[in-house]
């Protein structure tokens, strides 16, 4: 088994609201592999983004508060570097690229500069000539058309999906071994998206960077990802490779989002929503934070008294649920698709 | 940029022109000029005649204004009603002490106004930041005058009490002689100095602040952090110009109000300004004087605002003028 590049554990991240604490991610524990593609699904606010603003200290503070954990990154603990350390690792080891393109880029400055800006940060001492040809390369990459024009433009010259592309060259551009996008396509036309996603297959195979693909498309999970953890109430619910959780789901919840999904082969009258809404962060649920929405939980006192373990159900193939084993027959309606 | 600019300034043309005949119609409206001379004993009849006909009271205002719209180009604003004296003289006169005045100000206010609000932005709800707001909404809520007869009580007390002499608090220079850069000068216009300042930096500094909270919250910010941009960078190069588009606005107009002269301030302190020439010009019902002034400070409102707009420009690509 090789070294994972970045390990989490215990992770507990919490925002101090008017209302109460918001419990935004709740002892999350996981591995990035060098060089995989995890996916990180779950619907707004199940805290798929914060656990990893978290490792960049990108949290605002207050009001939020790492309460406990650990990120062990090239074996040292993220969460506990001073302020100027972190930032050394920021945009060179682990970079991000944000959700909305749109707003993302500073629209007072050149594309071109504030690409550059990421290299210069890490390497002052680089040349700026040599700086504006690592760029107009790295748009090249990302498939900006007329790079050496396009630098010198401001964003607002820019269409979102070509911002989304500036985005993604400005975070490789000190070729990070980690990636993190933050739904890099959901603030795009569906055409777009598309392309997006080659930019980052793309760059992908050029980098070999491990990514962190933060998504709510399941879609984009089984076209992207290798693993994939499922996120509900700032909790880790299922996690395992995209194979097995795509035929076989172990968790209530990751059944209710396969089912939720039209499928394109066939007729279907009604799309199959899962009941009831979100929990709230603040007032969780006791027990299983899903069970007042679960379909295995009624007239159950175990869900409502006991909060379920991630165990593992299968081989590398873990499910945070009671009755796990009930769900051992079910067959997603995805299962033929997937190959064997 | 620069056609814009030659647009503007011809735009602006029509806009004084209108202005100024609409001033006119409702200064000479406001009170008849003729009504001065009749109150003179010494004048007979035909004298008023006379004098009405070559002062051109004897026609229609809008004709009038016609005859003062001359008498601005031939004559540089023309001369007074009342004492027959040229009005260039005393309005420029009273502008450059108005300009070093305000000049004075707002450079101090702008300076300590966008240096706190920036403070006050990066370490928000620290003691600073709240002493600087309680600071700024004193500001706010100070009337002028208030404020102005509060540093004049002070310093006449010093004055009084200890026999000191630190800063003025009537006038511009002690002796007959003006003498535009000197430290009895300087003693003289610090009180209405500070009066203006720190009604302007309670301004800009409150602006200043919440124009860098809104741009400190955007998308793009997180980004320059997220490229491990150390913080001191964040601030200058990414927030900053960002936050200084709104205050820009705000600083020229009021900048350009301000040049028509601080009227309560000037008087207060018995500054020869253009507020203090104004409202004794008005007083008297001196149409021209007020005219020439009236037209002044329009020019100067038009002057801001077209200097708001390229400075905007300069600092946002995404303002483009053709």
């Amino acid at each position: 088994m090789p070294e994972p590049l970045l390990s989490i554990r215990d992770l507990v991240v919490e925002f101090k609201t008017d209302d109460g604490i918001v419990h935004a991610v709740d002892g999350i524990s996981y591995d990035v592999m060098p060089g995989e593609t995890l996916g990180i699904v779950g619907e707004s606010g199940s805290g798929k983004s914060v656990s990893t603003l978290a490792l960049l200290g990108l949290i605002p503070q207050p009001p939020g508060r790492i309460v406990s954990g650990t990120a062990m990154f090239k074996g040292r603990d993220l969460l506990k570097l001073k302020k100027k350390e972190q930032r050394a690792f920021r945009g060179k080891e682990v970079a991000m690229v944000f959700q909305d393109p749109m707003t993302s880029l500073n629209p007072v400055l050149k594309v071109g500069y504030q690409l550059g800006e990421a290299i210069k940060t890490h390497f002052p001492d680089e040349k700026d000539e040599a700086i504006r040809a690592r760029v107009i390369e790295l748009l090249r990459l990302v498939g900006v058309p007329n790079p050496d024009t396009r630098a010198d433009q401001y964003p607002h010259e820019f269409s979102g999906g070509m911002r989304q592309r500036a985005m993604i060259a400005m975070a490789i551009a000190n070729s990070p071994s980690l990636l993190i996008a933050d739904e890099p396509t959901t603030a795009l036309d569906v055409t777009i998206q598309a392309q997006v996603l080659e930019v980052m297959k793309t760059v992908q195979t050029e980098t070999h960077a491990a990514t962190i693909l933060i998504t709510h498309d399941l879609g984009i999970v089984a076209e992207m990802c290798d693993r994939v953890l499922v996120m509900y109430g700032g909790k880790i619910v299922e996690a395992g490779d995209v194979y097995t959780i795509f035929k076989a789901p172990r968790h209530p919840y990751t059944i209710g989002l396969m089912n939720s999904l039209p499928k394109l082969t066939e007729d279907e009258e009604w799309l199959e929503p899962i009941p009831g809404a979100p929990p709230s962060l603040i007032n969780r649920p006791p027990g299983c934070a899903f069970h007042p929405r679960c379909f295995l939980s009624q007239g159950r006192d175990r869900c409502r008294a006991d909060v379920p373990e991630l165990r593992m159900v299968g081989d590398g193939h873990y499910a945070a649920c009671h009755f796990s084993e009930e769900l051992v027959d079910f067959k997603s309606k995805f299962a033929e698709a997937v190959p064997a | 940029m620069l056609t814009y600019i030659a647009r503007r300034i011809l735009y602006s043309i029509p806009v004084l022109f209108v202005s100024t005949f609409l001033s006119f119609m409702f200064v000479s409206l406001a009170g008849d000029p003729r009504q001065n001379l009749l109150a003179n004993p010494k004048l007979s009849h035909a004298h008023y005649k006379a004098l009405f006909h070559t002062y051109h009271l004897d026609v229609s205002i809008p004709v009038r204004y016609w005859y003062w719209l001359q008498d601005v180009f031939e004559h540089k604003l023309g001369s007074s009603l009342l004492t027959s004296q040229p009005i260039w003289p005393d309005i420029t006169r009273a502008m450059g002490h108005t300009l070093q005045v305000i000049g004075i100000a707002e450079i101090i206010a702008i300076t300590l106004g966008v240096a706190v609000g920036i403070f006050s932005a990066v370490k928000q709800y620290s003691i600073f930041d709240y002493l600087f707001t309680t600071v700024s909404f004193l500001g706010y809520a100070m009337p002028t005058f208030w404020l102005a007869l509060l540093l004049q009580i002070l310093f006449t007390d010093i004055y009084l009490s200890y026999n000191v002499r630190i800063f003025y608090t009537s006038g511009l220079n002690s002796g007959v002689t003006s003498n535009t850069w000197s430290l009895d000068r300087l003693q003289h216009i610090a009180l209405p100095v500070a009066t203006l300042a720190i009604i302007s930096f309670a301004v800009y500094s409150r602006y200043m602040r919440a124009s860098m909270l809104d741009v400190i919250s955007t998308d793009y910010i997180r980004t320059a952090r997220a490229k491990g941009l150390p913080e001191r960078l964040v601030i200058m190069r990414h927030v900053f110009r960002n936050a200084l588009i709104p205050v820009v606005t705000v600083a020229a107009l009021n900048i350009g109000g301000l040049l028509g002269g601080a009227i309560i301030t000037e008087t207060i302190f018995s500054l020869d300004g253009m507020g203090y020439y104004f409202i004794q010009k008005l007083g008297q019902l001196d149409v021209y004087a007020v005219m020439a002034y009236l037209a002044i400070t329009s020019l100067f409102i038009i002057i801001f605002n077209l200097i708001a707009d390229v400075v905007y420009g300069y600092l946002d690509p995404r303002i483009r003028y053709d």
